[in-house]
C-alpha cells in the first residue's frame, strides 16, 4: 500500500472531517515513521488510523477536548506499540466524542464528523472519524476505543466491521480513562479478517496494565464453509415493536444466511436487557466524575491563568475546558456517588450489572454459542436531531451496551442497507470466547449482502 | 424535578466545575431527567440483592518490586502549564478553609 495514495486518500477525506491531525503532520510523521518500521510484520506497511483518546509520540492526543488541546503524551498505549512493531503506520488521529462521551461523534470540541454517505447525518460514535475513514475506504483499519458501543455504533451507522473484545483482552494502558471497569480499545476493519488481524496483534497480556487477561493473543480462524452444530440465541429483547422496520429485515435476512450455513437459532430472553442504559449511566458517569478529575490546569493541558486561589483555577479550567456533556456526566457522576446517594444509585448499579451478566451466563450455559443481534435500534440519524435530549442520545447504545456491563466480547458488521444506509448486525460471544465469534462473522460475512437493501 | 438549582451547585462545587449562571436552568432540567431516567433501576426484582459485577481478573498480578527507568519521552517540565524547580506552580490554596 503506498503511503502516496494513502496521504491522497486522506487529503481527499478532509470534508468528513474525521482526521484532527492535519495531512501535512501525517505526511511528515509517516516518511519517520516507515523508515524505522518493521518489513516484515503482520501488518508490515498497513496504514492505520487512531482515536484521539489512545496515547501517541506522534501526534497530539486531545480526546477531542479543549482541556487537552494541543497535549503531547510522554508514552504511547501499549496497542499502539504492538502495532508499530507488527509494521503498522500510524496515520493520524481521528475524531470523536469529547472524552469518548457520546453516541455521534457531534460532542467534539473541534466540531462534528459527516457520514460518509450523506454529510447531513452522523457517523455514529464516540469512535465516529475511525468509523468515517474506514467506510470511505481511506484506511483498512482503525483504532476506536469502546465504554457503551462507541466502536459496535458507528461501525454499524457507517457500515464496516466493529470488534469490541472481551474486558481485559487488550491493554488499557495509553488508553485516556473514562469508565475504567467498561473501556476497552476495540478495532475497526473494512472486512471481519481485516479487522480480526489488527485485534490479534494488540490483544494479550500486557504487565502496565493489571486488569489486562494473562492470555494468549487472539488469533483468526480460517473462515468456516458451514456453522453446522452452532446455536446461536435471538434475544426478543432486542427486537422490540419499535424497532425500525428496515433493520428487523436486515436481521431476519442474515438470520435466514446463517440457517443457511447450518446454524441452529434458538429464541431467547435476556429480561434485564430493558435496565442496561440507566444501569450504564450511573457506573459511567461515576467512573467518568473520578477519572476526569486529574484535569485540573497543574499539572498538564492548558490552564485558565488569572485565578485568585487554587479551587478556583480548577473551577475556572474545568469549566472552560470541558463541553456540555462532559460537564453533564461529571455533575452526574458526582451526584450519585455523593454521600446518601451512593447506595440508592452506584451501589444498585453494580448489582444491576451483576443482573445483567447473569442474564448472559444463564444463556451460554443453556448450550447458546454466540447470540445475534441488530447493533443499534435504527440506522445513521441526522446531526442535530438528539443533541437537545441527552437521554435519546444515550438509546442509540441500546443494543451494545449490555457487553459492556458484562465485559463480553461482541462486534458488528454490515448486513444491507436501508434507503442507502448501513445496517449492522451484532454477535455477542462468551467472555474470550473472540475466535468463535471471528470465525461465525466469517462465514456471515461471505454470504450476506451487505451493501444490498434489506 | 428531582435535583434543585442548589443542589446542582453543590455538586457542581463538589466537582470543582464552574457552571455559568445562566446554563444552570437548562443544566438544571437536563439533570433531573438524567436522574428520574436512571432511577427506574430501583424497581427491578433483585436489584438490592444481587452479587455486583466486577470485571477483569479475580486477583490483581503483581510485578516485581524493582528500580526501573522512567518510561516517560520527557518530564512535567514539558507538559505543565507553570513547572520550576521541580515543583508545579499554583496560585495560593487559602480558599481551602471554607
Amino acid at each position: 500500500m503506498s503511503l502516496a495514495a494513502t496521504l491522497d486518500r486522506l487529503a481527499k477525506a478532509e470534508p468528513l472531517h474525521a482526521l484532527l491531525t492535519p495531512v501535512a503532520d501525517v505526511r511528515a510523521s509517516l516518511a519517520a515513521q516507515s523508515e524505522r518500521a518493521p518489513q516484515h510484520g503482520a501488518l508490515a506497511g498497513l496504514p492505520v488510523v487512531v482515536k484521539d483518546n489512545i496515547c501517541t509520540l506522534e501526534y497530539t492526543t486531545t480526546c477531542g477536548s479543549k482541556i487537552l488541546e494541543g497535549y503531547r503524551s510522554p508514552f504511547e498505549a501499549t496497542a499502539i506499540a504492538q502495532l508499530k512493531a507488527a509494521g503498522a503506520l500510524i496515520a493520524g488521529k481521528t475524531n470523536c466524542d469529547e472524552f469518548a462521551m457520546g453516541s455521534s461523534t457531534e460532542h467534539s470540541a473541534y466540531g462534528r464528523t459527516h457520514h460518509p454517505l450523506d454529510p447531513a447525518r452522523v457517523p455514529g460514535g464516540s469512535s465516529g472519524g475511525s468509523a468515517a475513514l474506514v467506510a470511505a475506504g481511506v484506511v483498512p483499519a482503525a483504532l476506536g476505543s469502546e465504554t457503551g458501543g462507541s466502536v459496535r455504533q458507528p461501525a454499524a451507522f457507517c457500515g464496516v466491521v466493529g470488534i469490541k473484545p472481551s474486558y481485559g483482552r487488550v491493554s488499557r494502558y495509553g488508553l485516556v480513562a473514562f469508565g475504567s471497569s467498561l473501556d476497552q480499545i476495540g478495532v475497526f476493519g473494512s472486512t471481519v479478517a481485516q479487522a480480526g488481524q489488527v485485534l490479534s496483534v494488540i490483544s494479550g497480556t500486557d504487565p502496565l496494565d493489571s486488569t489486562c487477561e494473562d492470555r494468549p493473543s487472539v488469533s483468526l480462524p480460517d473462515s468456516p464453509h458451514e456453522l453446522k452444530g452452532t446455536v446461536i440465541g435471538v434475544p426478543g429483547e432486542y427486537f422490540p415493536a419499535d424497532l425500525d422496520a428496515g433493520v428487523r429485515r436486515a436481521c431476519q435476512r442474515a438470520m435466514e444466511r446463517l440457517k443457511q450455513l447450518g446454524a441452529t437459532l434458538r429464541e431467547i430472553s435476556l429480561p434485564h436487557t430493558q435496565y442496561a442504559i440507566p444501569t450504564y449511566y450511573i457506573v459511567a458517569p461515576a467512573e467518568a466524575s473520578s477519572n476526569l478529575a486529574r484535569y485540573d490546569g497543574v499539572r498538564y493541558g492548558p490552564r485558565l491563568d488569572g485565578a485568585l486561589d487554587v479551587r478556583a483555577l480548577y473551577r475556572s479550567t474545568r469549566g472552560q475546558g470541558f463541553g456540555p456533556e462532559v460537564r453533564r456526566r461529571v455533575l452526574v457522576g458526582t451526584y450519585v456517588l455523593s454521600s446518601g446517594y451512593y447506595d440508592a444509585y452506584y451501589g444498585r448499579a453494580q448489582r444491576m450489572r451483576g443482573l445483567i451478566a447473569q442474564d448472559f451466563r444463564r444463556v451460554f450455559e443453556q448450550g447458546v454459542d454466540l447470540i445475534f443481534t441488530p447493533a443499534t435500534p435504527t440506522p445513521a440519524f441526522r446531526a442535530g436531531d438528539r443533541m437537545d435530549d441527552p437521554v435519546a442520545m444515550y438509546l442509540a447504545d441500546i443494543f451494545t451496551v449490555t457487553a459492556n456491563l458484562a465485559g463480553l466480547p461482541a462486534m458488528t458488521l454490515p448486513i444491507g442497507r436501508v434507503q442507502g444506509l448501513p445496517v449492522g448486525g451484532q454477535l455477542i460471544a462468551p467472555a474470550f470466547a473472540e475466535e468463535r465469534m471471528l470465525a461465525a462473522a466469517l462465514a456471515l460475512e461471505s454470504i450476506v449482502p451487505a451493501v444490498e437493501e434489506a | 424535578m428531582s435535583v434543585s438549582r442548589d443542589e446542582v451547585l453543590k455538586i457542581a462545587r463538589l466537582a470543582e466545575l464552574h457552571v455559568d449562571a445562566a446554563a444552570l436552568p437548562a443544566l438544571v432540567e437536563q439533570m433531573s431527567r438524567i436522574l428520574d431516567y436512571v432511577a427506574q433501576i430501583a424497581t427491578v426484582a433483585g436489584s438490592e440483592t444481587a452479587p455486583p459485577f466486577v470485571p477483569g481478573p479475580a486477583a490483581a498480578p503483581l510485578r516485581g518490586d524493582e528500580v526501573r527507568p522512567s518510561p516517560l519521552a520527557f518530564g512535567p517540565a514539558d507538559m505543565a502549564p507553570a513547572f520550576r524547580d521541580g515543583f508545579f506552580l499554583v496560585p495560593r490554596l487559602s480558599a481551602f478553609d471554607e
